[in-house]
């Protein structure tokens, strides 16, 4: 009678949790990009966009899960399918477009040049025959790439590209702005300083990356995305991680 | 007599070293030195794009690999006989300086020792990228070397130092014109062989931004989200580099033992 019982309730179990679960997205995330996504002290993954895309999934219903992975293949990964979908800072650019589909964005930045505090450039041009250092893949690496009179060098991480400018190896870093100014007016601001926020025409807006054709998910994403903006939250968010 | 001797697990470092008389290997190394040929090949010329690209990208790359490789190597066979000697040094003091350097070396990995050089250290020197790869790397393959000939040296049968001193040279002349000139030929082959596993360990430099074969690999893929193609491309280059060199030390092993088959 009892296992009867039991059999009944497990069915019914079964049977409900459809109804109860929600969707659980497994978003990648290359958590070496203060103040957007960073591990903290306690080893967790934190940030704007992580706080943004867990309010998000409260709005349209879905559960984040944030995976560590390398920036180097990330979008490998998203392609192999070993996670859904990508957050880190991604800023939807054409030729992302053709190999990935993005949500509609949630944050919007500029490239940043970072200098040395006695330095006077002001644009990449300046650090004419020097080397400027980005992250290995981002727009900021892109930008210095573009301009012929400068060495580009390519880092795995925003952090090691710092350091290297830190102790004099390389001329200036270019990155996002939120990024540079998390670094050189909080971590090296004895040493380091903004250069300039580079006007490279358009701002750039970050997007959540998904893989080709998986329009349910992007439709999700992007409900979320705009209710969170909509009640405003995306405010509050800005003024909790990035200041001003 | 052939019986006493031990069996002995010989593990290379580099690729498999083509032994003339061990037919099995030697057309193990044609099949895939010409696999690696054919493919390197015909992948540009059936699919320019992006296997042309990705050739068209990392030249420059091959040549900071081979810049650190050699380079590295060279302080790294200074390191090591300086090691190897103070090994045998009868002089406690340098005795234990030599042997504590390799016992520290070989203890930590050498991705460690490559941050440590150059991101640790870096606060209080400052040296370029590319020299800071190669005083690491030196400095691993410099304790494994100087093992190398403390082994090379030791081969040598004691009967010629006795010899040497008896003659009237001093310890000094019998190391320098006696001793190794013959452990050469001993220490040589294995110099070879770590030769070949110093280029393929110099894919590590790739991590502090040195633009090597890696490195120019990554930065390709990282833009054109071509990574089956890139890292393919990639792989076949360091094959065909391995394969050329182990050959290259082969017919050098056979050279040198010459002497040892009369």
């Amino acid at each position: 009678m009892v296992q009867r019982l039991l059999a009944v309730l497990v069915l019914l179990a079964t049977l409900c949790s459809p109804v109860f679960a929600e969707t659980t997205i497994v978003f990648a995330t290359d958590a070496t990009w203060p103040p957007m996504e960073f591990v903290n002290d306690q080893k967790q993954i934190v940030g704007y966009a992580i706080d943004f895309m867990t309010a998000a999934g409260k709005e349209a219903g879905f559960v984040p899960v944030f995976k560590n992975t390398a920036w180097d293949g990330i979008f490998a990964g998203l392609a192999a399918g070993k996670y859904q979908a990508v957050v880190s800072s991604v800023t939807i650019t054409e030729d992302r477009k053709k190999a990935m589909d993005f949500s509609e964005p949630y944050f919007t930045v500029r490239q940043a040049l970072i200098v040395n505090k006695e330095s006077a450039a002001k644009k990449i041009e300046d650090l004419k025959g020097q080397k400027v250092g980005g992250q290995i893949g981002t727009t900021g690496y892109f930008a210095i790439k573009n301009v012929d009179s400068v060495e580009a060098k390519s880092y795995d991480e925003i952090g090691l590209a710092m350091e290297d400018l830190n102790v004099g190896r390389i001329a200036a870093v270019v990155c996002d702005d939120p990024v540079a100014a998390n670094y050189a007016l909080d971590k090296y601001k004895d040493n380091l300083k903004i250069g300039s926020i580079i006007e490279t025409g358009a701002a750039e807006n970050y997007g959540v990356a998904v893989k080709k054709g998986n329009a349910d998910l992007l439709a999700l994403v992007n409900k979320g995305i705009a209710a969170v903006k909509a009640k405003g939250m995306d405010q509050e968010l800005k003024k909790k991680w990035i200041g001003q | 007599m052939s019986q006493k001797q031990s069996n002995q697990i010989e593990v290379g470092d580099g690729a498999a070293i083509p032994n003339p008389e061990d037919k099995g290997l030697v057309s193990a190394w044609y099949i895939a030195l010409f696999g690696t040929l054919a493919l390197i090949i015909l992948l540009p010329w059936l699919k320019p794009d992006p296997y042309l690209n990705i050739l068209r990208f990392v030249p420059d790359g091959i040549l900071v690999t081979f810049e650190v490789t050699v380079l590295s190597i060279a302080l790294a066979i200074v390191i090591g006989l300086l090691t190897g000697l103070g090994r045998l040094s009868p002089n406690r003091f340098i005795n234990l300086i030599a042997s504590l350097y390799v016992e520290v070396v070989r203890g930590i990995p050498l991705l460690v020792q490559l941050f440590y050089i150059y991101f640790a250290l870096g606060r209080f020197v400052q040296v370029p990228d590319i020299i800071a790869a190669v005083i690491a790397m030196a400095f691993c393959y410099g304790a494994y070397m100087g093992e190398v000939f403390r082994a090379g040296i030791k081969s040598i049968d004691y009967g010629q130092t006795e010899a040497s001193l008896s003659l009237g040279f001093n310890r000094r002349q019998t190391m320098a014109y006696v001793i190794l000139p013959q452990a050469w030929r001993t220490i040589l082959p294995p110099v070879g062989n770590e030769f070949i596993a110093l280029l393929k360990d110099t894919s590590l430099v790739s991590i502090l931004a040195v633009a090597d074969i890696l490195r120019r690999g990554r930065e390709y893929a990282a833009e054109s989200f071509n990574y089956f193609e890139t890292y393919t491309m990639i792989a076949l280059i360091y094959l065909l580099i391995t394969l050329v060199l182990s050959k290259l030390i082969s017919v050098m092993e056979h050279r040198l033992s010459h002497y040892e088959r009369r």
